[in-house]
């Protein structure tokens, strides 16, 4: 029984890293359709969101048989309590960038009020954390986590900053108004997905550790 | 030793040549239920057994070290065995009723300790059969045989006699591994009750078991006690990597 357990985690295991992926892709190629107002890859992203919804289910529904199967312990139960959060964590990243695609879509046709680089930027960095956990998730090597906050403060920082500058160029020029609402909508999800990179921090430290920590 | 109603101190036990238990050290606390778990060999039913000096019957055992109940060294020369074993009772894998009626089952032990009145037997009688959640169950057959009991309540009729001697202290050696899911079940729900006013140390091979009954489990192995810890710790987060492995079904 244990080889089964074992085979049926490393398969959970290899198709949450696969979720990682899709929602890391969906989030980051929706802010290269932002900054460039690339349709086409605005609508290839939203066009994922099925498969991440499916992924989610086949994990979630996975994750319980082997609960109700196996009823494993310790580590191995850690894991299956680890994975059955993340997916919730990593449904909400994809998603984000669904939303932002979105918004890329309606854009069609405008141009930005100036060249986009916070934006991008932020989402560099909140990938890269998601990214971190993903890694940590994989090896269990949780190094990675001690500047977690600190990221997250940085992402904090920069969605504030981009509010602030969205409000002057909306008090010059109130035609400015629809764009800026959206730049300040997207800088708000970036951060969101810190957050939720934060979260999965927290699980995978307790998968790891048995330990629970606050990482925000 | 607040709250403390056990302790093994430096407990080795020998069959024969054979070294069954090694160095063991624990503290059992009062109204609290204490899961031995281990594979097969590991000495848990040995150790379980010292606590009420069950292991005297067998002739090439030899014990050092001390079991404390209450302070009270168990193995001191001076110590009265039928005391013992009166305030500290044990419940076996296999129901074992004696062929009697119901009623006379759980009034041996009164009787053999001078209780002769009829009322008295009949309050002990109906209290510990409520204790063991049989007496709904049998109140209309206390003279038909234990014999004719099913196997779920031929085992709470063992509690329901273990009780009515009043004892402190209940030690159960794999009290459901003969029985079907549902006497399981109601053995469990009986183990949770007992312990507002017992406490109770069980040796259980179902991991599930011990981690749904006990507040406390102690982990052996190969005769040595590898780790003692909350139920939950044990369990969720284990300390040490031979539990770890155990629990997790990857040896034994």
């Amino acid at each position: 029984m244990p080889e089964k357990l074992d085979i049926e985690l490393r398969n959970i295991k290899k198709e949450i890293e696969l979720m990682g992926e899709l929602s890391r892709a969906m989030l980051m190629d929706s802010v290269t359709a932002l900054r460039d107002l690339d349709i086409q890859l605005a609508e290839d992203v939203l066009s994922r969101k099925e498969t991440l919804y499916k992924m989610d289910q086949n994990i979630e529904e996975h994750a319980l048989k082997v609960l109700t199967l196996h009823q494993p312990m310790a580590k191995d139960m850690r894991t299956l309590a680890c994975v059955l959060k993340m997916i919730t964590y990593l449904t909400r990243i994809g998603r984000y960038g669904y939303d932002i695609a979105k918004v890329t879509k309606e854009m069609g046709g405008k141009k930005h009020i100036k060249k986009l680089i916070d934006i991008p930027a932020m989402a560099r960095i909140a990938d890269t954390m998601v990214d971190d956990v993903m890694q940590a998730f994989k090896t269990e090597d949780i190094r990675s986590f001690e500047d977690l906050e600190e990221r997250d403060d940085i992402l904090d920082e920069e969605r504030y900053s981009i509010f602030r500058e969205c409000v002057t160029y909306m008090m010059e020029d109130p035609r400015n108004i629809t764009m800026c609402s959206h730049y300040i909508m997207i800088a708000r999800y970036l951060e969101r997905c810190g957050d939720h990179a934060c979260k999965i921090a927290e699980k995978v430290h307790y998968m790891v550790t048995g330990e629970w920590v606050e990482i925000s | 030793m607040t709250g403390m109603i056990m302790e093994v101190k430096d407990l080795n036990l020998w069959y024969g040549k054979k070294k069954a238990l090694n160095q063991i050290n624990m503290r059992m606390k009062k109204n609290k239920v204490t899961a031995l778990i281990g594979p097969s060999g590991c000495g848990k039913s040995t150790l379980i057994r010292c606590f009420n000096r069950m292991n005297d019957t067998i002739d090439s055992v030899k014990i050092t070290g001390e079991v404390l109940y209450e302070g009270a060294n168990i193995y001191s020369p001076s110590m009265d065995v039928m005391k013992v074993r009166t305030r500290i009772g044990m419940i076996f894998q296999k129901p074992n009723p004696f062929p009697k009626s119901v009623y006379d089952n759980i009034a041996y032990g009164p009787r053999i300790h001078g209780t002769k009145r009829k009322k008295e037997l009949d309050r002990i009688v109906e209290t510990s059969l409520k204790k063991a959640a049989l007496w709904e169950e049998v109140h209309d057959r206390l003279n038909d045989s234990a014999m004719g009991l099913s196997g779920g309540q031929q085992q709470r009729l063992c509690i329901a006699r273990a009780l009515a001697i009043e004892p402190d202290i209940i030690l159960m050696d794999e009290p459901t591994s003969a029985l079907d899911p549902l006497a399981t079940s109601k053995i469990e729900d009986l183990i949770y009750e007992l312990k507002r006013n017992y406490t109770v140390i069980i040796v259980t091979h179902n991991m599930q078991q011990a981690a749904r009954v006990s507040d406390h489990t102690a982990f052996m192995y190969l005769g040595d006690l590898v780790e003692f810890a909350p139920t939950r710790e044990i369990f969720e987060n284990p300390k040490q990597r031979l539990t770890e492995n155990y629990i997790t079904g990857r040896f034994g």
